[in-house]
């Protein structure tokens, strides 16, 4: 079958394509997994333009196998798609495309509606700007977005979601700003376990300091509101290593909107307060208000850690003193922060798995080399589950067994290194993860509550 | 009908059977217009089996053949799949080992991660191809784990660009001398998922089954199965049988010696259809041709045709007996306890039929089932294989059966039509809106739990606990609000869309 042309973007989202190798055991997925990016904002609902078995695919390893989250309002089983035979792939899909959307506005209860593609529209080239355009005329709430698999994974996809309501949905915005108001870029919704307890702690902390969040995600979202009101912000919070620049790089162009980037998503009480202290710095908040909340924080955190010391310093049987990290560049890099400045753990392996653009990922080993005053870490980037489990067999635990914070395919592995083993992240298909959170001053507790359960229980 | 074994490619089952994903009626006319035992068509085109289909304009995601090669192929123990495709299609990887670890945990067998490993297509290999990087994929699997063979599944894009994964495969196997099978799984080739379990077994059969067996294994049965408690062993081992479990959680070896088996079974014609036909026509592996063993009237039935085919009869009399007097007061306990209540169906197509046979045995009333294809005939073609028929003989018609493609939107009004008060369920997406209207599921992760004559007492066990949960869902239910328009959930017709469409 000939190959047809493929369509240009206007950015590029694939990483260096040239040295992707073979994956097993995968730790992310495809563009299209960004199905479940539209479906974390309520009452928004995706459209997929795919192959049959694409959809159930990304959904139910995103949000079942990964936590046990669920799909949410608007996606997992209830997501539409042309489920593409034979007779889209050699005429095309544009026409089943336009029948999708047309039914769909008849069955479901949506907001709004993000067409996402598939391999197979984006292989056979059809023009589905043209057969959403269409509908946007007619004033039907609707966008979309290339996301064939090929294209990239799910965290580029996520943001090429996120354009695409910005680009397509909101409208030119010359109005005055509201001070002390912010929109939230964070974690990857459904591919981190813990996104919904954490991005509801990161808004409790920023409304500490008297500003009001748009978390644009999740069950703290207002919805589509909530978008409409991105450009009235003072300014977009970039609050992970690198996802969520582009997109606020993309509401400067269009909105003159100023943008703070914070690497490190805070855990634990020193990385919070530094976080506080920056957002407030940013935001024009007078230092009282922002010292006051985190005294406040601070007492309750440290009344509790002092009840831990007992046990920390005490625990007869012994605790682990090295760990490593595999997982997503946000969690690890905020775990590692924690671990290290908070716990004094020693860092033996710390692997980066999403496959970060290039341009990225010298800021990103900038931030682990610089994890303490005394620690710096030599991050590595690998998404082949087999060369890290060998990276891991290889790496210096010392006499102690290891703790490695990792995922359901470190289960075998730590077995064998006789370690035990956090799951914090995808695919976590050995925990439940209901609101729980590891960020902040709340989920640091939960987190070291979690460590050392998991660690204690090994003991007898 | 012969199985072509000769072209790598399995026949759809829409092209071989007839297949269909989307009808309504009572399961009398469904099974009236299948060809099996009764016949006639029901008069839609001239070809001998043709349901008339019903399709309409809005679809759900639903599930492709790849996932079938990956929930079968890459459960086998000592092999390694490949999927040959862009990072997405290895998102199964996830979902599938987690119920691989699972199953080998029920069957006592050594807890480990499955074996898959994506070839990662981009942009690049789009353009310029992938077989190189399938020919290393290859190489890594082998070396990585010295695999007594590799499976190697297509996908979409793999399709589309039309890489030579045949030439790959012979070169690699030519090198490394195990059998490397491409199983052609394309996901918008058939309309079916179904199409992937035949896309597995077509390869084990064309490159691992011994060709020339040297012995006959006059005592080994094949068991063609997923991931289900062992119940076939003890049972098996009542007529003095071995059992050969296929395909999931063998190992090659147990896959090569199918041919020297002295017959086929299977809990589910529908996973079992086609590697149980050709391994009767391709070695004379005799495949069983009785009504699958379910409730009394199929496990009965089925003991005695195995009974026969392996000259067993009176230790299968014995222990029908025996099972009969054991079983029985059991079901008397049982069977008031579970007096008044209504159940619903919604697994795959044979499966179904089963259940829904067990369901009416232990006294649990059934007006509703939903199946996600339906096979005209299978490939035996042998009206003792009639599952529908079947259930409808002996336990009475269904007057809502429902073919449909797993789409959670009709779901809803499915469930209106008939207002159940437990649903059974294999399959995801479904039981969660059940949950959201007040119905608790019972979600069969292990197939093997109503099968047999234990099988009636653990679904009647099953129903009683499961009902304790409706506690859990009667509060959700008052909370929920679900993605569907007030227009669309009042809509008493479930094709109300396909029927406007026609």
């Amino acid at each position: 079958m000939a190959i047809l042309a493929l369509k240009s973007r206007p950015t590029e989202i694939t990483p260096d394509a040239d040295k992707s190798g073979a994956i097993e055991l995968v730790r992310y997925v495809c563009a299209i997994g960004a199905m479940q990016t539209a479906a974390a904002i309520p009452r928004v609902v995706p459209i997929t333009h795919c192959g049959p078995g694409c959809a159930d695919k990304q959904y139910m390893n995103l949000t079942f196998y990964n936590g046990f989250q669920g799909s949410g309002y608007g996606g997992g089983p209830v997501v539409p798609s042309t489920n593409a035979s034979q007779r889209e792939v050699i005429f095309g899909g544009a026409d089943r495309l336009r029948e999708l959307i047309e039914s769909s506005q008849l069955v479901l209860d949506a907001d709004l509606f993000v067409v996402l593609t598939g391999c197979i529209p984006d292989l056979v080239g059809d023009d589905v700007g043209s057969v959403v355009r269409d509908f946007q005329k007619r004033g039907v709430p609707i966008v979309y977005a290339e996301t064939g698999g090929f294209r990239g994974n799910n965290f580029t996809g996520h943001e090429a979601v996120t354009h695409a309501i910005i680009e397509q949905y909101l409208g030119p915005w010359d109005g005055v700003r509201e001070q002390g108001t912010v929109n939230l870029w964070s974690l990857l919704p459904y591919q981190n376990t813990f996104w919904r307890g954490d991005l509801e702690e990161i808004k409790r902390l920023l409304e500490g300091i008297g500003l009001k969040v748009s978390v644009l995600f999740g069950p703290d979202s207002e919805g589509l509101s909530e978008w409409r009101n991105i450009p009235r912000a003072q300014f977009n919070l970039v609050l992970s290593p690198w996802l969520g620049l582009s997109t606020a790089e993309l509401l400067a162009r269009r909105y003159e909107q100023p943008y703070l980037h914070i690497p490190v998503v805070p855990i634990g009480a020193r990385e919070s307060g530094a976080f506080l202290r920056k957002v407030a710095a940013f935001a024009g908040i007078p230092a009282d208000v922002v010292e006051a909340f985190i005294a406040k924080e601070e007492k309750r955190y440290y009344n509790y850690i002092d009840g831990f010391t007992d046990f920390y310093s005490e625990y007869w049987w012994g605790l682990p003193a090295r760990f490593a990290v595999i997982g997503d560049s946000a969690y690890n890099l905020a775990l590692t922060k924690f671990l290290v400045t908070q716990l004094g753990l020693i860092p033996a392996k710390q692997i980066v798995t999403e496959d970060p653009p290039v341009e990225h990922r010298e800021a990103i080993q900038a931030e682990f080399r610089a994890i303490d005053e005394d620690v710096s870490v030599d991050v590595e980037f690998v998404e082949d589950s087999y060369t890290i489990h060998q990276a891991l067999r290889n790496a210096d635990f010392g006499h102690k067994p290891p703790i490695i914070f990792g995922t359901t395919w470190e289960r075998d592995l730590v077995k064998e290194m006789k370690g035990s083993l956090i799951e914090v992240g995808f695919p976590a298909s050995y925990e439940v993860v209901l609101s729980r959170s590891y960020v902040g001053y709340r989920g640091a507790l939960a987190l070291l509550e979690r460590i050392y359960s998991t660690v204690v229980s090994h003991s007898a | 009908m012969v199985l072509n074994l000769k072209t790598s490619s399995v026949e759809t089952r829409e092209q071989r059977l007839g297949t269909i994903i989307g009808w309504d009626g009572t399961a009398s006319k469904l099974a009236d217009e299948s060809a099996f035992s009764r016949g006639d068509c029901g008069g839609c085109g001239t070809k001998a089996r043709r349901v008339c289909e019903l399709e309409g304009p809005f679809t759900q995601g639903s599930v492709c053949s790849e996932q079938m090669v990956e929930c079968q192929a890459g459960n086998i123990r000592d092999a390694v799949l490949i999927q040959h495709s862009p990072i997405g299609c290895g998102a199964g990887q996830v979902i599938y080992n987690s119920i691989y670890r699972n199953g080998l945990a029920m069957r006592g067998l050594p807890v480990q991660n499955i074996r898959f490993i994506s070839t990662n297509l981009r942009e690049r290999d789009m353009v310029y191809g992938g077989a190189e990087k399938l020919a290393e994929a290859i190489r890594l699997a082998v070396e990585r784990h010295q695999p007594k063979a590799v499976f190697i599944a297509t996908s979409c894009a793999s399709g589309i660009i039309g890489d030579d994964i045949e030439s790959v495969a012979r070169t690699a196997e030519a090198e490394f001398g195990i059998p490397i099978i491409p199983l052609h799984c394309e996901g918008f080739k058939s309309k079916h998922w179904s199409t992937g379990f035949d896309a597995t077994q077509h390869g084990i059969l064309r490159q691992i089954v011994r060709r020339n067996p040297e012995k006959r294994q006059d005592d080994l049965i094949n068991v063609i199965n997923l991931w289900g408690t062992d119940v076939f062993s003890p049972m098996l081992g009542e007529l003095g049988l071995r059992v050969n479990y296929v395909v999931d959680m063998a190992t090659v070896e147990e896959l090569a010696q199918m041919s020297e088996a002295r017959a086929t079974v299977s809990f589910c014609y529908t996973l079992g259809t086609y590697l149980a036909t050709a391994l009767e026509q391709e070695f004379g592996v005799e495949q069983i041709k009785a009504p699958q063993p379910y409730g009394f009237a199929g496990t009965d039935a089925w003991l005695r045709e195995l009974a026969r085919v392996t000259g067993r009869e009176a230790q299968a009399e014995d222990y029908i007996a025996r099972e009969h007097a054991r079983v029985k007061p059991l079901l008397d306990e049982l069977r008031p306890k579970l007096k008044g209540l209504k159940g619903y169906v919604a697994t795959g197509s044979a499966y179904s039929h089963g259940l829904i046979g067990v369901l009416r045995e232990i006294g649990v009333e059934v007006d509703g089932s939903l199946v996600f294809h339906h096979d005209p005939v299978y490939d035996s073609e042998d009206p003792r294989q009639d599952s529908l028929g079947h259930l409808i003989e002996n336990y009475g018609d269904v007057r809502h059966f429902t073919v449909g493609n797993r789409q959670q939107y009709q779901f809803y009004n499915l469930l209106q039509r008939v207002k159940p008060d437990f649903i059974i369920i294999r399959h995801n997406g479904l039981a969660p809106l059940a949950a959201r209207l007040g119905i608790p599921a019972i979600p069969l992760g292990d197939e093997h739990h109503a099968l047999g004559y234990q099988g009636m007492v653990n679904l009647g066990e099953s129903i009683l606990a499961a009902l304790q949960h409706r506690k859990f869902h009667k509060d959700i239910a008052k909370r929920v609000s679900l993605p569907y328009k007030q227009s669309w959930l009042a809509q008493k017709d479930p094709f109300a869309l396909a029927r406007a469409a026609s």
